[in-house]
C-alpha cells in the first residue's frame, strides 16, 4: 500500500514518513502541491495525507488539480493539518463530497498514532 | 491552419489520454473554447504557468474542424496569487468559476469574460469580504442573464420613493409597497442599484452600512 504525504515542514514530513514506513507502508513525500502532483504521477497513491497550508498553492488548489485527473479521482485524502475543522465548517461538506476528503485530523490535537490509525483504517476500507 | 491569438481564462482542465489535457477556456473574442493541450504530461503540467486557474493568459490556438481546437502556446499575463493564500477564497474562487462555466454553456457574451476577470481581481484583494464578492457575482450573473430586478418602479408602476417601505415580489421581480412592515428601505434599493449597475466589489465596499445591507439584501438574490 502506497501513501503520499504532503507536508511543507520537512522535519515533520520525515517523522510521518518514517512512522508510516515502520508499519509497512510504501511512502512518497512531497513538500509542495506541485511536488505532490509529480510524486503521484510517478506512483499513484492508495491514500494521500495532506496539510492544507502549503507554500505557493494551498491544499484546495492541490485537490482541485489532483481530482482533475480521472485515475486519481477515487484516491482518499486524509487532512492532517494546522487548519482547525471548526473554523471551516461551511466548506467541510464540499471537501467531503467534491474533493474526497475522508477525515480531518487537527495537528495540535492529533498524535502520530491517530494519523497511523486513520491511514490504516482507510487502507482497510479500500482493501 | 490559421493560428489565432486571444486573451483567455481557464475554466476547467481534464485529462485526455496519457499525455494530453483538454482545457475549457473563456475568451472575450471567441467565447468559450475547448482546446486540446497536446503532450502536456502531468509532470510538465505545472500548477504554475499559462494553463493555471485564477490566471489571465494570452493563448495561441488553432480552431478544430470539430468541437475541440488545439492549443499551440500560452503566455501568463497575470496570476492572482493571493487567492490561493486563503483557503476560503480559493474555495469560493473554484465555486464561482464552476458557476460561470455552467451558465455559459451556450455562446457567452464577452461580458462574462470581464465578469470573471473582475471576480479574480476582487478575490485577490484580501480586504474585500467574501460574502460581498459572492453577492456581487450572483447579481452580475443575473444582470447578464437579463434577470435584473425592477429597481425603478413598484408593482403598480409607481416610481420607488425614499420614504416608503417595500417588500419584494419574487415572481414579478418587483418591489411592492408595504408602509407598515416592509423589509426594504431606500438604502437597500440604492445599494442594489449600485450592485446591478456593475460597480466592482471594491467600489461597493465604500457604501455606508454595506455590512448590514448585504445580509438583508442577500435573500433577494438567493431566492432567484
Amino acid at each position: 500500500m502506497h501513501v503520499l504525504v504532503i507536508e511543507p515542514d520537512r522535519l515533520l514530513g520525515k517523522t510521518y514518513v518514517e512512522a508510516l514506513k515502520a508499519v509497512g507502508y510504501s511512502v512518497a513525500y512531497a513538500p509542495t502541491a506541485q511536488a505532490a502532483i509529480v510524486a503521484a504521477d510517478e506512483k499513484t497513491p492508495d491514500v494521500v495525507v495532506l496539510e492544507m497550508l502549503l507554500p505557493t498553492h494551498n491544499g484546495i488548489a492541490f485537490l482541485q488539480e489532483f481530482r482533475s485527473y480521472q485515475d486519481w479521482q477515487a484516491v482518499p485524502v486524509i487532512l492532517h493539518t494546522f487548519v482547525a475543522p471548526h473554523t471551516y465548517q461551511d466548506i467541510q461538506p464540499i471537501l467531503r463530497e467534491q474533493y474526497g476528503v475522508v477525515s480531518w485530523l487537527y495537528k495540535p490535537q492529533a498524535q502520530l498514532r491517530h494519523l497511523l490509525s486513520a491511514v490504516k483504517q482507510q487502507l482497510q476500507v479500500e482493501a | 491552419m490559421k493560428q489565432l491569438v486571444t486573451t483567455a481564462i481557464i475554466l476547467s482542465r481534464t485529462d485526455y489520454g496519457e499525455a494530453d489535457r483538454i482545457l475549457t477556456v473563456l475568451t472575450p473574442e471567441y467565447g468559450k473554447l475547448r482546446l486540446l493541450a497536446k503532450g502536456v504530461r502531468r509532470v510538465k503540467s505545472k500548477l504554475a504557468g499559462g494553463i493555471e486557474l485564477f490566471s489571465v493568459s494570452t493563448i495561441t490556438f488553432v480552431k478544430g474542424r470539430g468541437e475541440i481546437g488545439t492549443l499551440v502556446s500560452t503566455r501568463l499575463n497575470k496570476h492572482y496569487a493571493h487567492i490561493v493564500e486563503d483557503l476560503q477564497r480559493t474555495m469560493l474562487g473554484y465555486e464561482l468559476i464552476k458557476q460561470l462555466n455552467k451558465v455559459t454553456e451556450d455562446e457567452p457574451e464577452p461580458e462574462y469574460f470581464e465578469l470573471l476577470h473582475q471576480t479574480f481581481e476582487a478575490l485577490d484583494e484580501l480586504t474585500i469580504p467574501l460574502p460581498l464578492i459572492r453577492f456581487w457575482f450572483i447579481a452580475q450573473i443575473q444582470r447578464l442573464g437579463g434577470h435584473t430586478p425592477n429597481l425603478q418602479t413598484d408593482e403598480q408602476d409607481r416610481k420607488l420613493v425614499a420614504d416608503q417601505l417595500y417588500d419584494f415580489d419574487f415572481e414579478r421581480m418587483t418591489f411592492v409597497a408595504n408602509p407598515l412592515s416592509g423589509r426594504f428601505t431606500a438604502n437597500h434599493i440604492k445599494f442594489l442599484r449600485l450592485v446591478f449597475a456593475g460597480n466592482t466589489p471594491k467600489a461597493l465596499m465604500q457604501v455606508q452600512g454595506v455590512g448590514q445591507l448585504l445580509p438583508e439584501c442577500a435573500p433577494l438574490l438567493d431566492h432567484a
